[in-house]
């Protein structure tokens, strides 16, 4: 890497180097049978130089040509990309545990011991369909720059997927857990999903209208995404987002209070540096439902004319090869404040109404201006103050920026799913459509 | 490249194994608005190994040459895991030994076309919806996939085949106040650069009509009759019926395994669905998959009936079926899944006005906006409508989604027109992504659809 950022810097006026390596084990197990074991061992180095102004960008999964890996950087730079940064020099940045070397001990076989020891439990008391699987992945990142920054991150992740299916279908219950080593999984994690879908067992097709609906932590990235969207620099750079002109103002309920916390690590993957090697940083997004903050990289920082929030990540909606992407802003470590209520106080609250377990068709719909309108896979219906079945026939819609104003309450605890650290939340007068 | 190939393949000594190894030419150009953010040329490599031993099955995807012999022991270690673990040993359909090169005939060969000329195209393209007021932004690129595949295994085949995948396509979004509509626009294929040429009036017509849904008002939520236009029809064929054709997602799954019988009555008695990679010139050609097995054409159903299903060589020997081609990789880091090639519907004879006319009133809805599924319901987005009344098309409508019971709704397609499209650019995320997923269908009418509204 230092070869190549040598011979880069003879070439042009800045430079970034940034590199990946990662392991990944997997073990999945279908209708409690083991089903596959997959092992991945990538890396890739990807290029940013800056010359007269222009950006450069290139990449490899194999550092073999580092010519050629300049030369495809510098031809880049005659299309013009336009760069308005300078990347940072970070130094002092603060130690952070994500890394625990036992995941180096920990081997398939115990993947599919614990998986087998939790269908085996699970089996017993269910006659759904049970699918788990268990997981780790490693990773060394590495960026250098010719600002003199060389920051090193090792991260560790245990992850463990526990999936009750609901029959002719792959609508389910499902809770993963996420760990920076491997642990059993808890009882109590076991037995929500085994609870939640046991009770809801019976097919229900409940009268269509508006009601009280509750989304489930798996399913509140529908509405995360549409939040992301609106209060990402680069939508509000590009006139596309519905709140960039409200900072300041009460967009939710008052209740709701969401941030982007990446230095905390009693969670996997906490990180001081973002994938521009920026230091990262608490961000209050909504604060007790005023609009506090959007969220910037380099490059959308400085086009806006604000300091950048330590937000410049190599993502994509659809994942992707990390090192082949290049930063965007992004909330990788987004939670939103849990609230007082256990999970079963919050369905007795509800009374009536739509538990959304499942989510179909989140990335349809027109996300920028906040509206959803997705299927459920599968809704729990939700009567006197309990679940008593599942819905599956049958969508709800609505818009963040309403139902995000008519929130009864928030769950006590958080947990890890796709997109963040989330309770589950209850909403008001949520338009609900069956076939009844 | 094959001797290499085959000397790290000869130092397992397991019942079967494979190795691909790809080299993947990548070019992308992009803007948002009327800011070029990224534009070049890309290379990168990588192997999957999959290894079959005492009746277990894994793979490997790794990067460096060096490591192939690591990989080896890994992947051995853990079929042998596998094989400890499961009942039923895995085995493979007996396939023929292939030996061949193959290059797809293109149209213009993306690679000897400079990067400044797919530059200008696509700025031409993304320059028509930036000249009105009210859109608010672009988000339109080029794209061009090349892999170059490297496959043997160790009953002897030795196959290298090339994919090409351009496109340039995106987002138009347009803007009044605080409403904000998009449409995608987009074209591209699998069979060289000239399909890319000549899209103005695409690009045009995407852009009008995402004005015209800054006046279109919102679907009324409810229960409604339906013609969905060829390539919504396309997407529900895909997302609804065709991933359960795909043997790996039922095949550990009983209650849909019972569903999925062959010869049971899926669909009414106009409705016949096929699926074809090798039809030349489309999206989804391809003429070997990542197993190295020949693609042949799959009828999956025939006037209303299951008669086949998509396979691998592990489905096809534990559903005892025919082999079919069907197992494809994203690229080098992945091990190959079942996918769909060019999945259709059938024409029928109706014309559009015929649909029309036996419709009466309800609703007529075009281009998906993203689908998914979970079994037998299905949800996805159009991307605009028109009310039908007196079977004439009425006003616009916008936030269309609809969804629905995959086996009532194949029950309820009343009518099959006769205008079969294909679509051009494709993205089916099944855990990895298959960009040159392609379906296609007539439009169709179907009774009684949920509609979700806003």
């Amino acid at each position: 890497m230092e070869k190549l950022l040598a011979i880069a810097k003879a070439n042009s006026d800045k430079v970034e180097i940034f590199s990946l390596e990662q392991t990944i084990n997997l073990v999945k197990f279908e209708n409690s049978k083991l089903k596959n074991i997959e092992c991945k061992v990538q890396s890739g180095i990807s290029l940013r130089l800056i010359k007269d102004g222009k950006l450069g960008f290139s990449y490899t999964k194999n550092l073999i040509n580092r010519e050629e890996l300049l030369q495809n950087a510098l031809d880049s730079l005659k299309g013009g990309v336009e760069a308005t940064f300078d990347f940072p020099h970070t130094k002092d940045l603060p130690r952070l545990s994500t890394y625990d070397p036992s995941i180096e001990n920990i081997s398939n076989k115990n993947f599919v011991d614990e998986c087998n020891r939790v269908c085996k439990k699970l089996s017993s008391k269910t006659k759904g369909q049970i699918n788990v699987s268990a997981g780790s992945a490693i990773d060394k990142l590495r960026i250098i720059n010719s600002s003199g920054t060389d920051v090193l991150l090792s991260t560790s992740n245990y992850f463990f997927h526990n999936t009750i299916l609901y029959p002719n279908s792959y609508a389910a219950i499902h809770r993963m857990l996420y760990l920076k080593k491997f642990e059993k999984s808890p009882d109590e994690y076991l037995h929500f999903v085994l609870d939640t879908y046991n009770r809801s067992l019976k097919k229900v097709n409940p009268k269509a209208g508006k009601m009280k609906v509750l989304f489930m932590p798996e399913t509140m990235y529908v509405l995360m995404w549409r939040l992301l969207s609106a209060t990402s620099g680069k939508d509000v750079y590009q006139k596309q987002s519905p709140m960039a002109e409200k900072i300041g103002e009460k967009i939710f309920d008052a209740k709701i209070t969401i941030y982007d916390d990446p230095l905390n690590d009693k969670m996997p993957n906490a990180r001081s540096f973002d994938d521009e090697g920026m230091p990262c940083r608490y961000l209050p997004i909504i604060e007790k439902g005023r609009l506090k903050n959007f969220y910037y990289d380099l490059h959308y920082s400085k086009k806006m004319n604000t300091k950048p929030t330590g937000h410049g990540y190599k993502s994509a909606m659809w994942g992707g090869d990390t090192v082949f992407l290049k930063p965007i802003p992004s909330l990788e470590h987004l939670h939103i404040k849990p609230g007082t209520k256990s999970f079963s106080e919050l369905i007795k609250l509800m009374d009536k109404g739509i538990v959304v377990a499942g989510a179909l068709g989140a990335h349809s719909g027109n996300i920028q201006n906040g509206d959803f309108s997705i299927g459920l896979s599968p809704g729990l219906y939700v009567d006197n103050g309990e679940i008593v079945g599942h819905v599956k026939d049958a969508m709800i819609a609505g818009n963040i920026y309403n139902a995000m104003k008519n929130v009864i309450d928030i769950e006590d605890t958080c947990y890890p799913v796709s997109a963040g650290t989330f309770p589950a939340i209850i909403f008001d007068n949520i338009s609900v459509a069956t076939r009844k | 490249m094959f001797d290499l190939l085959k000397s790290m393949l000869s130092k397992t000594d397991s019942k079967y194994a494979d190795l691909r190894y790809e080299i993947k030419k990548e070019i992308k150009i992009i803007f948002n608005g009327k800011e070029l953010t990224q534009i070049g040329s890309n290379l990168t490599d990588g192997y999957v190994l999959r290894i079959l031993k005492n009746g277990g099955l894994s793979s490997v995807a790794f990067t460096k040459g060096i490591d192939a012999e690591k990989a080896i022991r890994t992947a051995e270690m853990n079929a042998v895991l596998v094989s400890e673990n499961i009942e039923e040993p895995i085995q493979f359909a007996k396939a023929d030994v292939v030996k061949d090169t193959f290059s797809p005939k293109l149209e213009e060969d993306p690679r000897r076309i400079s990067i400044d000329e797919k530059l200008e195209l696509t700025r031409k393209y993304n320059n028509l919806p930036l000249k009105y007021e009210k859109i608010a932004t672009t988000n339109i690129g080029y794209m061009e996939v090349i892999r170059e595949k490297y496959f043997v295994n160790t009953e002897g085949s030795e196959i290298r085949e090339d994919l090409i995948t351009t496109r340039i396509n995106g987002l138009i979004t347009s803007r009044d106040g605080n409403l904000i509509q998009n449409v995608r626009a987009g074209t591209g294929g699998s069979n060289g650069f000239a399909i890319l040429r000549n899209a103005q009036e695409e690009f045009e017509k995407k852009t009008s009509i995402a004005l015209q849904l800054l006046k279109a008002k919102p679907v009324e939520a409810g229960v409604h009759n339906v013609i969905l236009n060829p390539s919504l029809a396309g997407v529900f064929t895909h997302e609804a019926f065709g991933h359960f054709s795909e043997a790996d997602l039922i095949e550990d799954n009983p209650t849909m395994r019972k569903k999925m019988k062959i010869n049971a009555k899926l669909g009414s008695d106009i409705l016949s669905i096929i699926d074809d990679p090798t039809m030349p010139n489309q999206l989804g050609f391809y003429k070997y998959d990542d197993e190295g097995v020949m693609a042949r054409p799959t009828q999956l159903l025939k006037n209303g009936v299951l008669v086949g299903r998509l396979h691998s060589r592990r489905s096809a020997a534990a559903f005892r079926e025919q082999l079919s081609g069907h197992c494809i990789a994203q690229d080098y880091r992945y091990a190959p899944i079942i996918r769909m090639g060019n999945i259709y519907i059938e024409p029928d004879t109706n014309t559009f006005d015929d649909l029309l006319a036996t419709m009466g009133n309800g609703l007529y809805i075009l281009d998906a906006k993203g689908g998914q599924t979970s079994g037998e319901n299905f949800t996805f987005g159009a991307q605009y409508g028109y009310i039908v009344k007196n079977s004439k098309l009425d006003e616009m409508v916008r936030d269309i989604n609809m969804s629905g019971n995959l086996y009532k709704t194949l029950q309820n397609i009343a009518v099959i027109g006769s205008d079969l499209v294909l679509s051009k650019i494709g993205g089916c995320g099944k855990g990895q992504l298959n960009i040159r997923s392609c379906h296609g269908a007539p439009h169709v009418f179907i009774k009684n659809v949920i509609i979700g509204g806003v």
